[in-house]
C-alpha cells in the first residue's frame, strides 16, 4: 500500500515537474538546499521506520520546516555575505550519511539474523529426525 | 485496511510528489540554464566581469585620447603645411609674373614703330626702347606679342628683326606694362628723350597711353627656358 502511494507519487511529480514553467537560475540555490533537507528527512523517516519510532507528524514537519529554513539561512548569508548554504548541505548530507549507514547496518544484521536462524532450524530439524529414528 | 494506514500512504504519496516535482525543476534548471550566460553568473563573477571590462574601458579611452591627441597635431601639420604651400604658391606666382611665364594685363604705353621711305627701323633702336621702358620701370614688355624677357635677344638679321629667335617687321608694337605717367614722361621727355630724339632722326615712333593692355605669356615652343649650363652655387 505504501510502496503503491511512493511510485503514483513519484510518477506524478515527475510528470508535473517536468511540464512546469522553470524559476530563474538566481533562485535554483535556493532550491537545492531546499531538496537536500527534504533528502535528509526522508532519509530520517526510513531510518526511524526501521526502528520502529516512525512520527508521521515529526517527518512532515522535519520535510517541510528544514527545508524552508535552511533556504531562508541560505537567503540570510547571503545578505551576510557568508556562505551558510555551505553548512547546511555539509549538516544534512551528514546525516544523510548517518541515516544511510544506519539503513545499511540494519538489512546487513537482518541478513545475517536470517542466516542463523536458518542453521539452528536446519540443526533442531537434523536433531528432530535422529530423536525420531531412534525412537 | 484501516483508515489510518490509507491516511498514511496518502501523505507519504504527496510528500514523494512534491520532492520528485522539485528535483525535476531543478533537473531541469541546471540541464538549461547556459553556465557561460551573463543571466546565469553568479555575482562574484559578475564583478570580475565588471571589473576587466572597467579596466578595458579605461585603457581604450586612454588610447583614443591619445590618438584624439595625435589627430590634433597632424591637423595641425596640416594647417602649417597649408600655410607653407600658400606661400609657395604666392613665391611661385610672383616668380612666374617676374620670369614672364603668365598672361598679364594693366594700364601702360603702346609705342608704334613704322619704317618709312627714308628711315627703317633698326634693332637697336628696339633695344634701346626697350632699355627706356625698363629704367621708367616697365614691368612687362612685349615686341609684337613676343615677351621680352631677361634672356631675349633683339638683333637685326636682314631683312628682318629677330626676338625670341622669331622674325618680326615693320611695324613693330611695343607695348609695355607699368605705371604710364612715368612710361610716357620717360619717353616723351623735350630733347632728350626717345621720341623726341627718333622723329628728330626721322623716324616714325607713335606713343599712346592705354587703360587696358593684355601682354600674354612666354611662349615659344623652339626655345624653352632651360640651363644646360649655368648652375646654381648652393652656400
Amino acid at each position: 500500500m505504501i510502496l503503491i502511494a511512493i511510485i503514483i507519487g513519484c510518477i506524478i511529480g515527475a510528470l508535473i515537474g517536468m511540464n512546469i514553467p522553470t524559476i530563474p537560475y538566481t533562485y535554483s540555490g535556493y532550491l537545492a538546499i531546499a531538496i537536500i533537507a527534504a533528502l535528509d528527512s526522508v532519509f530520517g523517516a526510513i531510518t526511524s521506520s526501521l526502528k520502529r519510532n516512525f512520527d508521521m507528524k515529526i517527518f512532515i514537519s522535519g520535510f517541510f520546516v528544514n527545508a524552508i529554513l535552511a533556504m531562508a539561512l541560505t537567503y540570510l548569508g547571503q545578505k551576510l555575505n557568508v556562505d551558510i548554504y555551505l553548512a547546511a548541505v555539509v549538516v544534512f548530507v551528514g546525516r544523510m550519511f548517518n541515516n544511510l549507514g544506519t539503513i545499511r547496518r540494519y538489512y546487513v544484521e537482518k541478513l545475517a539474523s536470517n542466516k542463523i536462524i536458518a542453521k539452528a532450524e536446519a540443526a533442531i530439524k537434523q536433531a528432530n529426525e535422529a530423536s525420531k529414528s531412534n525412537k | 485496511m484501516n483508515k489510518s494506514k490509507i491516511i498514511l500512504s496518502a501523505i507519504i504519496g504527496i510528500i514523494c510528489t512534491i520532492l520528485v516535482c522539485v528535483m525535476y525543476m531543478q533537473f531541469k534548471i541546471v540541464e538549461e540554464t547556459d553556465i557561460t550566460g551573463i543571466e546565469a553568473a553568479r555575482e562574484e563573477e559578475l564583478q570580475a566581469m565588471l571589473s576587466s571590462w572597467k579596466t578595458r574601458y579605461e585603457e581604450i579611452e586612454e588610447k583614443l585620447t591619445e590618438t584624439q591627441q595625435k589627430i590634433a597635431e597632424y591637423q595641425e601639420k596640416i594647417d602649417s603645411n597649408e600655410q607653407a604651400s600658400e606661400l609657395l604658391d604666392e613665391e611661385l606666382e610672383q616668380t612666374n609674373l617676374l620670369v614672364g611665364k603668365t598672361n598679364v594685363t594693366g594700364e601702360g604705353v603702346v609705342v608704334t614703330l613704322k619704317n618709312n621711305e627714308e628711315k627703317s627701323i633698326t634693332a637697336s633702336d628696339l633695344r634701346t626702347l626697350v632699355n627706356d621702358l625698363k629704367l621708367a620701370g616697365a614691368e612687362a614688355i612685349s615686341i609684337n606679342d613676343s615677351r621680352i624677357l631677361s634672356m631675349t635677344e633683339i638683333v637685326d638679321v636682314d631683312p628682318y628683326i629677330l626676338v625670341n629667335e622669331e622674325r618680326i617687321i615693320s611695324p613693330y608694337i611695343v607695348k609695355a606694362i607699368g605705371n604710364p605717367t612715368y612710361l610716357s614722361s620717360a619717353l616723351s621727355l623735350k630733347d632728350s628723350g626717345f621720341i623726341d630724339n627718333y622723329t628728330k632722326l626721322g623716324k616714325t615712333v607713335e606713343m599712346e597711353q592705354e587703360k587696358n593692355i593684355h601682354i600674354s605669356a612666354y611662349n615659344n615652343s623652339k626655345n624653352q627656358l632651360q640651363f644646360r649650363y649655368a648652375k646654381e652655387v648652393k652656400e
